[in-house]
């Protein structure tokens, strides 16, 4: 048996590796970026090893828009730099399992095809979608399981573009079922931005200061209107309030959050109203000392650092209720429903028992509970809610592509250069059943 | 450089060179005229649309994909600035132009060759693809949006500090909690996303 190249084309995050293996073996985000002192677009290092880079109001180029590969000179570079000087493999003696999302257009799926047949002549490709690598990532973990009894889930994927709630059945895709929210979280990072920028500092152009403000102090709430409230209290009763200091190119080229312990204060906010009070007041003690030394040193924008407040949890509350942006779709909950109910109604009680959150968005802390919360009213009290959350949801779909990969008949259900060459692309297509 | 890119891109031929093969396989009944439209779907909605209210919160929304703050069309070719350095000689110059004609000729046939390579938005991708001709049972990008929300209130957000808002902008529809409030977005920001 051959190589076998794994590869989730993310559209913020590349993750490729060797099939069988249990890790991705490089990481590296799908970008190019230009920093300021250079004037090339250059290709960012892998993440784990990134501390040195300097990204301060770095211009970037994504090669995936919306979610969809369009622009395959780009994304040639960047995998270009990945096979060969990342990975150390030969195409032309690898055949490639390639993930792309749901309902690419025809003519991006010949691009893609294109791309990999004609510019790096793999062997043989395999194009799969990433829902259907969740459940089998997720059923093979757990063998007895509902999961892989029933071989159906739902799977609800927030990634980088967008949101997908998709029923999974007998490890394909119910593609008619499939809904998505056209949310995620470059959508996210920008509104983030956006807000930043209006009201402390301008940093419409640090994509990548404020994906880490993102991903260090953005959280879900769980009551919105009372954590509003405390939001707007001033001084220590303010448990929200925290300050993320921008890297000044000089001591520090990352920006870092100033108190992490004041950053996870959020957490000791009780769900109940009843509890809440005492529980409060225990926090206060602990900080107290802390407190007074941090109200001296309130964001100060000379210093290059701003304070948010109420933007930690209204910035993901948007996959919960975009209407509140304006969007004219559903939140999270809805969409969940709308998917289960387009399928057949004796899966449904399945799929609400079985739903599996995956991707990069759903990593804000408390996301499950929150969806929990806002999914049991609306469904029907005779079926159980149960939400799983994968340990690592960034790798989920890389860890299912391995595992299929690993399979013994892998290399049957791939499309060969040679088939490709013969029937063209639309025709190969038609064996991944998209 | 750009008056002469923009038709280029718009013309007709732009999505007819494909080859043969290529074109029997995509169903006849899905082809649309060959003109490409250069506005995508939700400007055009805009567009239609006099409200500058329903404009603005679209461009906004729309401004929440971008990858770069405002820059992203001059990022696409790299080499144009050159090239429209030497247009400029090349005006100068009336005699020199015709002396120089077949090389324009080829610069010209370069930038066809780039506008057809330019990479397209996925809007425009999706509009070419022209789903909505497909039957309505046919799963596609366009009917796997989840659709409105069954709730129409919506809350509001202040614009400025962030919670819940109880009056609208008369003049942008932007929403502010305070006096205070209000007093900054006039200052700062009432009707920038409309202009």
């Amino acid at each position: 048996m051959s190589n076998i190249v794994v590869l989730d084309n993310g559209g913020g995050l590349i993750k490729a590796g060797h099939g069988g293996e249990r890790d991705p073996a490089v990481t590296i985000p799908n970008c190019m970026y230009r920093p300021l002192s250079s004037k090339k677009f250059i290709h960012p290092s892998p993440t784990a090893a990134s501390a040195t880079e300097d990204l301060t109001s770095a211009a970037v180029r994504r090669p995936i828009d919306r979610g969809y590969l369009i622009n395959s000179d780009l994304q040639r570079d960047i995998w270009a730099h990945l096979f060969s000087s990342l990975l150390h493999i030969s195409p032309s003696a690898s055949s490639l399992l390639l993930t792309e999302p749901l309902f690419a257009l025809p003519s991006i799926q010949r691009a893609t095809d294109e791309l990999v047949f004609e510019d790096f002549n793999f062997k043989s490709l395999f194009v799969a979608d990433p829902p259907s690598l969740v459940h089998l990532y997720e059923a093979s973990r757990r063998p007895y399981g509902l999961l892989s009894e029933t071989q159906c889930s739902l799977v609800v994927d927030c990634g980088f573009s967008f949101t997908h709630a998709a029923p999974v059945f007998q490890n394909f895709t119910v593609n008619y079922a499939v809904k998505r929210i056209d949310l995620g979280g470059k959508a996210l990072t920008n509104y983030l931005k956006e807000l930043v920028s209006y009201r402390a500092i301008n940093v419409m152009d640090e994509t990548f200061i404020i994906d880490d403000v993102k991903e260090k102090l953005c959280f879900v709430s769980l009551d919105v209107a009372r954590d509003l409230q405390i939001a707007r209290k001033r001084g220590k009763d303010n448990l929200l309030r925290c300050t993320y200091v921008l890297p000044d190119g000089v001591t520090h080229t990352k920006g870092f959050v100033k108190d992490p312990d004041a950053a996870q204060r959020y957490l000791s906010l009780s769900d109940g109203s009843r509890s809440q009070p005492s529980e409060t007041v225990k926090d206060m003690d602990r900080t107290e000392v802390m407190e007074e030394a941090r109200d001296r040193k309130r964001a100060d924008l000379a210093k290059n650092e701003f304070d948010l407040t109420n933007e930690r949890f209204l910035v993901p509350e948007m996959i919960f209720q975009p209407a509140d942006l304006g969007m004219n779709q559903a939140g999270l909950a809805e969409c969940i429903v709308r998917a289960v109910n387009s399928c057949h109604p004796y899966l449904h009680s399945v799929l609400y028992e079985s739903i599996i959150l995956t991707g990069g968005s759903t990593l804000f802390p408390r996301f499950a509970e929150r969806l929990e919360r806002e999914l049991r009213p609306l469904v029907p009290d005779d079926y159980q809610v149960k939400i799983t959350t994968q340990e690592d949801p960034l790798l989920g779909v890389w860890r299912g592509g391995s595992l299929l990969a690993s399979s013994p008949d892998f290399q049957a259900m791939c499309v060969t250069k040679a088939e490709y060459e013969e029937n063209g692309s639309a025709r190969c297509r038609r064996r991944f059943f998209h | 450089m750009s008056s002469l890119t923009k038709p280029i891109t718009s013309s007709p031929p732009s999505s007819s060179p494909s080859p043969l093969r290529k074109k029997k396989n995509m169903e006849d009944e899905r082809r649309m005229s060959t003109r490409t439209r250069k506005v995508a779907p939700r400007m055009a909605a805009a567009l239609a649309s006099a409200d500058n209210r329903t404009q603005a919160a679209l461009a906004r929304l729309e401004a929440l994909e971008n990858d770069n703050a405002g820059i992203e069309t001059v990022e696409i070719n790299d080499d144009d600035g050159e090239a429209s350095l030497d247009d400029d000689d090349d005006e100068g110059y009336m005699q020199k132009r015709h002396s120089k004609g077949t090389k324009r000729k080829t610069r010209q046939a370069k930038a066809l060759e780039d506008a057809r390579k330019a990479p397209r938005s996925f809007l425009e991708l999706l509009h070419e693809a022209n789903l909505e001709s497909l039957p309505p049972h046919v799963p596609s990008y366009l009917r796997a949006a989840v659709g409105p929300p069954s709730k129409t209130s919506r809350r509001h957000f202040c614009t400025v500090c962030g919670f819940s808002a109880n009056y609208t902008c008369v003049k942008c529809g932007m929403r502010f909690c305070c006096i205070r409030c209000q007093n900054i977005h006039d200052d700062t920001r009432c009707l920038k996303f409309v202009a």
